[in-house]
Formats: C-alpha cells, sequence, structure tokens
C-alpha cells in the first residue's frame, strides 16, 4: 500500500515507523477486548453523498460506480443525492459520471459508513479538474449524534444556535426571552456543553445561564450534535456533549458563486440577512480559494399573545473571511470572524432584591405596558467575539495526515444594568457594569492514520492558555490565567459488521487566580491545579443492512469554572446572594449510551437510551438564612458537590404512510436526579413531544420539492423538581402547533428556497420551564417567518 | 516542494506569533474600585420635631462592606415621642469615601425615576406622608422628605426602602422596578 516516490522516500519510512508503533500499541489491547478474530472482507458499508456542479446546485442522473467492484453503484436523484450500499471496507475507487460534465474520482478509506461530496466542472477540456470534498465523520464514530440538515438546517436559519437546536431528539434550550438561548444537551449545557466553531472550542463567559454562544450559526452549512460524554477528543467540558458547526469546503472549481437569505418575522419585526461570497481564482483544482461572509439582524420588541416585551430588541452584525492555499497534500487555510451583538434584557425581568422578585411573581403581566419599538434601552448586554484561525495539513503518501491548528479568540462581554451607577463622573456613567475579557490562545496537532489492516484512528496534542480579565464596577469574577494541555488516542477496528473503538486522553490543567483583597486593597493570587485521564470504549454493530447498534461508555471532566470557585455576592439576574467554593474538585461523567437506528425504505428511526453518572456535580444549594444587605434580603445560595445521574430517552421516527404523506415523531424524555441529596435535580427539560405530518411532491409547475408540513409540539409539566429550591413552580405543560410551507425553484446556475413558517398558529399563551423569563412574562405569540434563500 | 516548505515554515511561524503575541499578563493588573463609583453604604434618617425644632433624632442603618452581609444597626433606633408631629429627611451615604459621599444628591437629580418608601410594621402608631415631588408632569411623590406622626407608645420596626423606577412610576407603587436600597430601622414611640 505504501507508494514511495524517491521525494517521500524519508517521510515514507518515518510514516511506516509510526504506523508500525500504532499498530504494535494498539492490537495488543484490541486483542484483549476481542478474542473472536473475523476474517474477511466486511462489506455492509454504505457510501453516500450530493454531487453538485461548480454553483453548488445539484446534479441529477449521475451515475456513481465502484470501479473496484462494478456491480455497484448508484444514480442521483434530482436533489442530487446518492447512496450506495454493501461497500467494501479498505481503499474503493469512485467515479461520478454526469452529462456535460467532466468524471470525477474518488479515492476514498472505507472503515465506516461515509459520505462524499462531488463537485463537477462543467468543461469538458479540463480533463484533469476533478474535485472530490470527502466531509468528515465525527471523530467518536460511536458516541451518539445528530445533525440539522436538509429542511431542517434552512428552517433553522434566522434563530439563535440554542433555538435552531432545539428541533433536533435529546435537545432543547435554557433561554432568558425571546433573544438568549443555550443549547441543552440531555438535560446538561453552559461549561458542560462544548461548542466547536469551526473547529475551534469556542471560549466565552459559558458559565452563565443568560451568556448565549458568540456564534453566527450563518458561517456553517453543517451542525451537528455529538450527544454524550465526549472528553476523549474534545478535552474537558464535553459532560453532556458537543455542539459542532463547519463551514462547507473552501470552493474547488474556477469562479464565483455564492448564497443570500432574506429572512423576515412579524414576531419581534425580526429582519436578517447574510450572505456568503466564494471563488477560486486558478483553474487548477490546487491553488488559492476564498470565502467572505456576513450577517446582519435587527429585532425589536417581541410580542406575547396579550402584550409587548419591553426592550427585548437586539441587533448583531458578524461577519468572516477565509483563505485556502492547496497543494498536493498540503492545505493551509487562514480565517478570521467577528461578532458583534446588543441584547436588550426584557424590563419587566429586574429584581433589585427578593421583595422585588416576589412582586413580580405576583403580577400576571408585567407593571409596565410596552409597545413596538426597535429602541434598546438598559439593561443590554454587548457582546464582541473575534476568532482568527489557521490551519495547516499534510497528507502523507500513505493516506495519512497531519494538521496542526491554532487559533486566538478574544472575547468581551459587557452588560449594562437597568440603573446608572451612582456618580458624579459622566464618564463613569457611560460603563458597564460589568465587563469581562477572555482572550484564548489554542493549537491541535492531530495525526490521522490511514485506514490499514482495519485500523484506523486519530491522535493528537492539544493545549490552550487563557485570560480573563474583570473590568466591572460591581465585583463578579476574578481575574484569572489558566494553561491546559492535553494527549489522546482513538483507535478502531473494523470487522464484518461490527467496529470497535477504544480511545484514551489525559488532560492538566494550572490556574491561577488574581484578587485584591477589599480592605488592605492589596493583590493575591491562588493557584489551582486539575488533572484528569479519560477513556471511552464502544461498537457499531450491523446485523442487517438496515439497522445499526451502536454503545459507547465515555468519560468526561469539568474544572470548577470561576464562578462556581470564587463569585461572592448578589447575582442581580436571578436577586440570589451567592457564594463560590474553591475548594471544589473536578466533576466526572461517565455516560453510556445505546443507538438503534433503522433506515427502511418507508420507515427511518433512531432511539437513544443513555445514563449519565456525575461525580461531584457542582450546583448551588440554599443556605438556612437569608443574607441581609442595604439592598435588601437576599436567599443565600452556596456552590457545593454531590453526586447524581441523568439518564434518557431520545426517539425520532420518520414513516412514509403515502407516497407523498410522511409522518414524523420527535420525543425527548430526560431525568435527573441527585443521589446524595436524595431528590430530583433542579432545571431538568419536561417532556417534549413532536408529532407532525408533511405532504410533499417531486415537482409541482415550476416548485422542486415543494412541501406542506404541520406540527404539534406537546411539553408536559415538569413535575419532578427539588421542593423549596425554585422561586416559583414549574408552569404548566403546554401544546403549540406549526405550519410550514415551502418548494425550491431553478434557473440555469440561479437556484431559489422558499419556506413560509408559521409559529404558535394559535396564539397560546404558556411559559416554559427552562426559560427564566417565565417567572416575569408569557412566552411570544403567534409568528409568521419568510425565509428566502438565492444560490448563485 | 520549494513552495510547500516555505508555506509550511509560514505557517508555522504565524501559528506561533499568534500563539504568542498578546499575551501581556493583562489579568495580574487587578483593577482597585473605581473610586468615582459610590456604592451606597448607609441610610440615615433625621427627625425633627415640628413643636421643637431642637428635638431631633438621627438614626443610621450602614454595612461599609455592602456584599457581605454584616450591617452595623448598633444606630438603627429611631427614638420618637408620642403624639407628635416630625419632618423626616432621608440621606444616602457613600461612608468607604472620606468625605463620605452624598448620593442623596444623585437620587435627586434622577427624582423622576426614583420612589422611597416608608412602611411601618403592624400594630406601630406611625404613620409617614412623603412630602417632596420630583419633575414629572404631573409632578409625583418621590419621599427624600417626608412628615412622620405618632401615635401611642410603642414598639416596632420601620421599612425604608429606596426603589429606582426607569419606567412605570406612578408615585405611590412601591413594587415597580428594582429596589437599591432596603433596610429596617427599630423605631420606640416614647
Amino acid at each position: 500500500m505504501f507508494v514511495c516516490r524517491r521525494t517521500f522516500l524519508i517521510k515514507c519510512i518515518k510514516q511506516r515507523t509510526v504506523e508500525r508503533i500504532v499498530v504494535a500499541l494498539c492490537i495488543p489491547v484490541l486483542c484483549m477486548l476481542m478474542p473472536l478474530q473475523v476474517a474477511g472482507q466486511n462489506c455492509n458499508y454504505k457510501i453516500s453523498g450530493t454531487v453538485t456542479d461548480a454553483q453548488r446546485h445539484p446534479v441529477a442522473g449521475a451515475v456513481i460506480r465502484i470501479e473496484t467492484d462494478s456491480t455497484k453503484g448508484d444514480v442521483t436523484d434530482t436533489g442530487g443525492v446518492f447512496t450506495i450500499r454493501d461497500v467494501c471496507n479498505g481503499h474503493n475507487v469512485l467515479t461520478c459520471h454526469a452529462d456535460g460534465f467532466t468524471t470525477a474520482v474518488a479515492h476514498i478509506d472505507v472503515s465506516n459508513d461515509s459520505r462524499i461530496e462531488f463537485a463537477l466542472s462543467a468543461d469538458k477540456n479540463q480533463l484533469h479538474e476533478v474535485v472530490v470534498n470527502g466531509v468528515r465523520m465525527q471523530d467518536l464514530h460511536t458516541v451518539a449524534h445528530t445533525e440539522l440538515k436538509g429542511l431542517q438546517l434552512l428552517q433553522s436559519r434566522g434563530k439563535s444556535l440554542g433555538e435552531a437546536l432545539k428541533q433536533l431528539p435529546g435537545l432543547n434550550a435554557i433561554q432568558n426571552g425571546p433573544t438568549i438561548a443555550k443549547p441543552v444537551i440531555h438535560g446538561l449545557h453552559s461549561n458542560r456543553v462544548l461548542i466547536l466553531n469551526n473547529g475551534i472550542r469556542q471560549e466565552g463567559q459559558q458559565w452563565g445561564s443568560e451568556h448565549a454562544p458568540e456564534i453566527d450559526p450563518f458561517v456553517a452549512n453543517r451542525v451537528s450534535v455529538v450527544k454524550g460524554a465526549a472528553s476523549v477528543r474534545y478535552g474537558a467540558d464535553a459532560i453532556g456533549g458537543v455542539v459542532l458547526l463547519d463551514p462547507d469546503p473552501l470552493p474547488a472549481k474556477r469562479g464565483i458563486g455564492g448564497d443570500v437569505y432574506v429572512i423576515g418575522q412579524t414576531n419581534g419585526q425580526m429582519g436578517t440577512t447574510s450572505a456568503t461570497l466564494q471563488g477560486k481564482p486558478g483553474k487548477q483544482p490546487d491553488g488559492l480559494a476564498w470565502r467572505v461572509q456576513g450577517t446582519l439582524k435587527r429585532a425589536g420588541n417581541f410580542k406575547t399573545p396579550d402584550y409587548y416585551l419591553k426592550n427585548t430588541g437586539l441587533e448583531e452584525e458578524d461577519g468572516s473571511a477565509t483563505v485556502g492555499y492547496k497543494k498536493k497534500g498540503l492545505e493551509v487555510s487562514a480565517y478570521y470572524s467577528v461578532f458583534h451583538t446588543k441584547n436588550g434584557i426584557f424590563e419587566g425581568s429586574h429584581a433589585g432584591n427578593i421583595a422585588d422578585l416576589r412582586a413580580a411573581l405576583s403580577r400576571d403581566k408585567p407593571a409596565t405596558q410596552s409597545y413596538f419599538s426597535y429602541d434598546i434601552a438598559r439593561s443590554y448586554q454587548e457582546i464582541y467575539h473575534d476568532l482568527a484561525k489557521l490551519s495547516a495539513s499534510y497528507r502523507f503518501a500513505n493516506e495519512g495526515k497531519l494538521e496542526f491548528t491554532g487559533a486566538r479568540q478574544k472575547d468581551l462581554r459587557d452588560e449594562y444594568d437597568i440603573s446608572l451607577p451612582y456618580t458624579l463622573s459622566e464618564e463613569l456613567k457611560r460603563k458597564p457594569q460589568v465587563s469581562f475579557q477572555l482572550i484564548t490562545h489554542s493549537g491541535e496537532l492531530v495525526y490521522t492514520q490511514p485506514t490499514r489492516n482495519r485500523f484506523s484512528g486519530n491522535f493528537g496534542l492539544a493545549g490552550n492558555t487563557q485570560g480573563n480579565v474583570f473590568k466591572g464596577i460591581r465585583y463578579l469574577i476574578p481575574n484569572f490565567r489558566t494553561y491546559t494541555g492535553g494527549a489522546f488516542g482513538i483507535e478502531r477496528y473494523s470487522l464484518a459488521k461490527v467496529t470497535f473503538e477504544l480511545g484514551a486522553r489525559y488532560d492538566y490543567r494550572w490556574q491561577r487566580v488574581y484578587q485584591r483583597d477589599p480592605v488592605t486593597l492589596r493583590t493575591y493570587n491562588t493557584t489551582l491545579t486539575f488533572s484528569n485521564a479519560t477513556a471511552t470504549g464502544g461498537i457499531i454493530y450491523r446485523p442487517v443492512e438496515k439497522l445499526t447498534l451502536t454503545g459507547n461508555v465515555g468519560t468526561a471532566w469539568r474544572a470548577p469554572s470561576v464562578n462556581e470557585l470564587y463569585i461572592h455576592g448578589v447575582h442581580f439576574s436571578d436577586a440570589t446572594y451567592q457564594d463560590g467554593d474553591s475548594s471544589l474538585k473536578s466533576e466526572r461523567a461517565i455516560n453510556s449510551g445505546i443507538t438503534a437506528a433503522w433506515k427502511g425504505k418507508r420507515l427511518r428511526g433512531e432511539i437513544d437510551v443513555y445514563y449519565n453518572h456525575i461525580g461531584n456535580y457542582i450546583y448551588e444549594t440554599p443556605q438556612a438564612q437569608p443574607v441581609t444587605l442595604l439592598s435588601g434580603t437576599f436567599p443565600a445560595f452556596k456552590f457545593t458537590q454531590d453526586n447524581v445521574g441523568i439518564r434518557g430517552l431520545d426517539a425520532s421516527v420518520q414513516y412514509d404512510l403515502l407516497k407523498h404523506v410522511t409522518l414524523q415523531s420527535r420525543v425527548t424524555l430526560v431525568r435527573g436526579y441527585n443521589y446524595t441529596a436524595k431528590d430530583w435535580l433542579i432545571y431538568m427539560p419536561a417532556d417534549r413531544y413532536e408529532n407532525g405530518v408533511t405532504f410533499n411532491l417531486h415537482e409541482l409547475g415550476f416548485m422542486r420539492e415543494p412541501y406542506v408540513s404541520v406540527e404539534n409540539v406537546t411539553v408536559l409539566t415538569q413535575t419532578r423538581v427539588p421542593p423549596g429550591l425554585d422561586f416559583a413552580p414549574p408552569p404548566k405543560g403546554y401544546s403549540l402547533l406549526n405550519a410550514s410551507t415551502g418548494f425550491s425553484a431553478q434557473a440555469g446556475r440561479h437556484k431559489l428556497q422558499f419556506d413560509i413558517t408559521a409559529a404558535n398558529t394559535t396564539n397560546t399563551r404558556y411559559r416554559d420551564y427552562l426559560d427564566k423569563f417565565r417567572y416575569y412574562a408569557n412566552n411570544i405569540g403567534i409568528n409568521f417567518i419568510v425565509k428566502c434563500k438565492y444560490s448563485f | 516542494m520549494k513552495l510547500n516548505r516555505i508555506l509550511i515554515a509560514a505557517t508555522l511561524v504565524a501559528a506561533t506569533a499568534l500563539l504568542w503575541t498578546s499575551c501581556k499578563k493583562e489579568e495580574q493588573n487587578v483593577a482597585p474600585p473605581d473610586p468615582e463609583n459610590e456604592v451606597i453604604t448607609t441610610v440615615r434618617i433625621v427627625a425633627t420635631n415640628n413643636a421643637d425644632i431642637t428635638d431631633t433624632w438621627t438614626a443610621t442603618w450602614k454595612d461599609l462592606t455592602p456584599s457581605d452581609g454584616n450591617p452595623d444597626t448598633t444606630n438603627a433606633t429611631l427614638k420618637l415621642k408620642k403624639d407628635a408631629v416630625y419632618t423626616v429627611s432621608v440621606l444616602f451615604l457613600d461612608e468607604t469615601k472620606t468625605p463620605a459621599g452624598d448620593i442623596t444628591a444623585e437620587v435627586s437629580e434622577r427624582s423622576n425615576y426614583h420612589l422611597i418608601c416608608y412602611e411601618p410594621s403592624a400594630g406601630l402608631n406611625l404613620t409617614v406622608v412623603r412630602t417632596d415631588k420630583d419633575n414629572n408632569s404631573p409632578a409625583l411623590e418621590l419621599g427624600l422628605k417626608s412628615k412622620f406622626t405618632t401615635g401611642a407608645v410603642g414598639t416596632g420596626r420601620l421599612n425604608v426602602s429606596l426603589h429606582h423606577q426607569p419606567s412605570g412610576k406612578n408615585g405611590t407603587d412601591c413594587s415597580i422596578g428594582s429596589t437599591d436600597a432596603d433596610v429596617n430601622f427599630a423605631v420606640q414611640i416614647e
């Protein structure tokens, strides 16, 4: 398998040595696990993907053949989609032929179900201009995962990341009103969920439930979620799971293309527009390519069925640029993105102390009436997030790949309270009461070994350093510096019908916190270190072609965050007095999950069942004595650690009832229990059921793939809550009716996608348990959303 | 190959620069409290007997470390004569500074967004009426100045609170907005 040209000879020898070491290390481990050796080829894999032209429009009728086994192949449908089943593992050569295009050739090492995207060149004279973009699979194959795709992805456009992911089974959102939403995976959120933006760990002040991810979801054309402990690949914090946002690969064909989204919605009179332009100047498949992208968003006061929510508008401006260079095995790219948002905080949600909160709770609607306005007054949050990323990868002659990624991100979060600070200084009055600046530098080096002798895997080193500077008028969290380093290895072994996966990682974190003594005003520091080993092991088993069973046991860890360690004082967003504990230890999770996926002709579905045991789970426990401050009485909470367990079930089913009628259902059930306190966990998502029916046609006049869809979302009342911990009982369950319709149309290289959705069509009054604003107001009412996507 | 090597070298240099520049250790300089910022540490009530202007009583509720919950209430007792009428001023001070910062002036300056509320405990023979107004049109009650009328002998508590009401102020409703100060004075009517 090693083709060594002279120039690569030295590299190849080195490569072989690395290969041998890897194999020598891993075989004994895997052999212990698998006394059974099954010989012969495994021909149970599936290769699916899409065929597009240079403008990324689907190519119908393209013939995809496996050259190494001419009996297998498929023809793309009108969506450009193909699926080839019964593909054997090992090296496969695929050809993609369509009339009017140059034949494309793809080499792929199959060890799992794979995806390939063919971008065809229209010019028959440019013979070698053939481009194949293999889409990366999740690095942990045996951990449950899900993805926003197709129509779901289009319908999520314009929503915040948290809102967009809510439609996936197993996911919920923790919200502070209509504009601030954070993803919840299997009941966990904030610093128990990791977000990878373009391969980089998103680092902001993610500990706060009102601190939404500082990401423009339009940068990504692939939004996927790993559900379960995934620290082995992604490091600390991946206790609940990981959200991955990946852009498309840069264009490989000469020319300029792009797309424009225009989205408008009635509630909040929100408008969003996002545009992407990309191109490639050179004729060769190698060479330079670029992309620029930008998003603008504006919303005013949102409206519940009965009243407006005062000061809930938002403004957002984001942009990104990528430039890449490719030459033979080498790929280099640079990426820069800026994100800025200004978010109004609903005026009715301010509580100076517990008496204010009780007064707000006793009202059935906010004390002050409002009207529609785009103005954003105090209080508001203003966030800037800049990310610079450099990556370089080299594919060796043996198909092994070494990839380096380095990034710097700067997160600046300013929060302006509803009241101006008491001061005579005009300058100080303009300053935010709370200001955090977090700068993170990170680097990762990953080697992906080529698939050989049924083995495949990744090995890597990762490190980062963070500096946090707090500049607020009122103290909230201290300054700190952290250094984190880790090393990991994941190895897979694939047999007929079965794949085994095993991985391990070690991480070390050093953290020094800088504080000022409030009396002596002297600066002092405290140093903490954390180290953790994590492991993962899993199996994929395909007893029959349509059924895939996946099982995984994985561990994850998280160091206590700076607020849990050192916060001391009033937390304004919920009128509580919080006390950190600097002796907190790392949280450690052991997550086990089983997934069964069925992909039949008419019935498709997936069920995940999981149990996540979290040792040293950090949460706030109420203290017997409230704290009396000058500004009133506050319930006191102290951060503490207990052993808890979260179990649950996610399921999604699609059934083609008739030729043009599909029924779909999704279920998300979560149960969280504290074994130490022998009580339920607070803020676990209530049971959620979504049932819908979609009518779709292949073509109707000029419309392609027109559809009409109706869906009911039912959320039950959360009854499993610890008594006496919450300020108000969980709100009643609710049932919403949503409807949508849309189509796509194509004229030459121009494509238009259109969708109109009516959300909460019955204008139902409801409050959601995971929305912190449920204490103060109803959720928003009826909302019509129109989305247009134009691609060229 | 030459180009490859140059590119690899350039990337490595750029990456190293990216990783290690701007590590200015800003975090080691912990920002001291802003001297211009005023924190309410003290609520003071000055009551003057209308029948005898030399008869004044000052009660002070203070907490010099306002985030710790250890108030000093040794002087937070208000002693008033029975069946009397008092003219009362309330002062909000920042006593972490010398001289003390006067937050009362700022409340007065932004009087349209503030309301001071007085709530005697049940059974205490004390009635409080706000006597000053803000600059709203029509003018609404403010409460920096007030009239205390006492009845029979007794003891109880008086809750004094400062509310920030950027919208919805009506001059009487104390449940609107957010609370900046909320303290209890012991009251003895003798």
